[in-house]
């Protein structure tokens, strides 16, 4: 994609770049960089100046080439939830997919939670409640891509912590390539296959990928479930942790952790308060610090001098699940 | 003298022009309300014009207009055969003239309050603009809709100067409840005026008590 836009006399936004169509892509940046403009230059709401905007394989922009929003075949998911105050729930919901002769959502309103809100108006709903209706709109229309502008901006923490298993449910349950703008780490952290930064209307280039572990559940308990890293020995109690119930025994999890939430040492932690505690093996020292977990590799933060192949413990203190289905985390 | 069929011409006349007028007042207050053209400002000037302008002037430029011999009067000679003026299709396109504020502004200023997020929205999810209008803007504006169409139903029935301008003063064609009242202080019939001009009174109090109400509990429920 290019994407050129001037406001005024000065360019507000160019970018040029590819994103891969897998995953959730998240763009971060400042406010007023330009996310949101690039997200709307996509989605065909603002018509840029400039623009060269390939989807697979369709011209979406191009010289003499503008293909409106409703031909795109896009979900988006605005700021405020933007639903329509005088359709009900259930009416938001059908207005996309009847537009795009969708019948079969059902899926997306369990992961989502739908149900028991479908009858009730717009106007009753809380802040949390809408932005899953919204989401849901977007995914029930059957996009083939999704872009997400800072969705959980203006809820409190713990609202947006309850969301953010459902984004990743719903979005891992519609198989649908994401693009997310937002300027929350831990909304990347828990949700970000990449990250991709952007500022004063230029690409930055791709940043640090998100830190994060494979896991399986294992087992139930009331209302969480205990999961352990793929690839752990069963006698490894530091690969297993226990996170709200977002997925059932035997399916995979992301656990998503914040770099500040990781301590790297050379000896083991022993008694601490960490969430996982880990063993690891170190196969790049160069430049960034990669590492092997049981078979998993992660990119870590430069810490230190490391020498390659030396053990390292990792201790995390947090970590954000979200769920993986079984066929999107073999192909991520 | 019986005054029910000024009455009736009246009703026909406020019905039909207050239909006309919604057909046009709904693209005409959406393209107000969202257009960046330069222009705008002189439609809205066109558009607000019958407020004040002297009905005598409205009424003679479009008596100008509709003579056999001028382009409007010419064609509509050529197409039913009549003439325009002094006719009952003629009090219609005048009144639709003289009403057409009280059903765009209403209709311009509730359109654009309509959030554009709620147009996006319904863009992405693969509304054409015309079925977002339809779908999404109108609904959203439906007390604008509402206000525009009571008001000009009530303001066609009050109209006195364009009707005689243009219609005359002629029984079960023209003449509708306005001019009666007037031919009946004429003729000193005080009694038929009284009844007609008490109509009127509480007609329009009723259709301006309405309004404040739609608008009231619109807003009450909206937020």
């Amino acid at each position: 994609m290019r994407v050129a836009l001037r406001r005024g006399d000065r360019f507000a936004l160019d970018v040029d770049g590819k994103v891969p169509l897998q995953g959730i892509t998240a763009i971060v940046g400042p406010s007023g960089g330009g996310k949101t403009t690039l997200l709307r230059a996509l989605a065909g709401l603002e018509r840029p100046d400039m623009a060269d905007v390939r989807f697979g394989g369709t011209v979406w922009e191009g010289p003499g080439v503008f293909v409106p929003p409703e031909l795109r075949r896009i979900g988006f998911v605005f700021q405020g939830a933007s639903l329509f105050p005088h359709l009900s729930v259930s009416e938001n919901i059908r207005y996309g997919a009847k537009r795009r002769g969708v019948t079969k959502y059902g899926a997306i309103l369990d992961a989502l939670a739908l149900g028991p809100l479908m009858e009730r108006r717009v106007d009753g709903l809380s802040g949390g409640e809408a932005r899953r209706v919204a989401l849901g709109r977007a995914l029930a229309s059957n996009p083939a891509v999704l872009f997400l502008d800072e969705p959980l901006s203006g809820l409190d923490q713990a609202r947006k912590e309850d969301l953010l298993p459902y984004i990743g449910r719903a979005v891992a349950e519609a198989r649908v390539p994401a693009i997310y703008v937002t300027h929350s780490r831990a909304e990347v952290a828990a949700l970000a296959d990449r990250v991709l930064g952007l500022d004063h209307g230029q690409l930055t280039g791709w940043k640090t990928p998100p830190i994060r572990f494979l896991a399986r559940v294992i087992e139930t308990t009331g209302d969480s479930v205990r999961v352990a890293l793929l690839g752990a020995p069963d006698d490894a109690l530091g690969a297993r942790t226990v996170i709200p119930r977002l997925a059932e025994p035997g399916e995979l999890v992301g656990l998503g952790v914040r770099s500040e939430s990781l301590i790297v040492s050379t000896v083991s932690p022993g008694r601490s308060d960490a969430v996982l505690s880990v063993p690891a093996t170190v196969v790049e020292a160069e430049g960034g610090l990669v590492v092997d977990v049981y078979g998993q590799r992660l990119a870590l933060p430069p810490s230190g001098p490391h020498a390659i192949g030396g053990e390292v413990w990792l201790s995390v203190r947090e970590v954000s699940p979200r769920p993986e289905l079984g066929d999107s985390a073999e192909n991520r | 003298m019986s005054v029910w069929p000024a009455v009736w011409l009246t009703i026909k006349l406020a019905a039909l022009t207050t239909a006309i007028l919604m057909i046009i007042a709904v693209p005409l207050g959406w393209w107000l309300a969202t257009t960046k053209a330069k222009t705008r400002p002189l439609f809205e000037a066109i558009t607000a014009l019958p407020l004040v302008l002297p009905p005598t002037v409205l009424g003679f430029y479009l008596l100008v207009l509709m003579r056999p011999d001028a382009p409007l009067g010419g064609l509509w000679v050529q197409a039913t055969g009549n003439t325009l003026a002094f006719s009952f299709p003629g009090l219609v396109m005048a009144s639709v003239v003289y009403s057409l504020p009280f059903a765009v502004q209403p209709m311009q200023t509730a359109f654009a309050s309509v959030p554009q997020s709620a147009i996006d929205a319904a863009r992405t999810l693969g509304a054409t603009p015309r079925d977002a209008l339809f779908s999404v803007a109108l609904p959203l504006a439906r007390r604008g809709f509402l206000t525009g169409m009571v008001l000009s139903f009530a303001h066609t029935v009050g109209e006195f100067g364009v009707v005689l301008m243009v219609g005359g003063n002629i029984p079960g064609r023209t003449r509708v409840i306005s001019i009666e009242i007037f031919n009946a202080v004429e003729t000193l019939d005080y009694t038929t005026a009284h009844l007609l001009s008490s109509w009127l009174l509480v007609l329009s109090l009723a259709v301006l008590t309405l309004v404040y109400l739609l608008n009231g509990r619109g807003s009450a429920r909206v937020g």
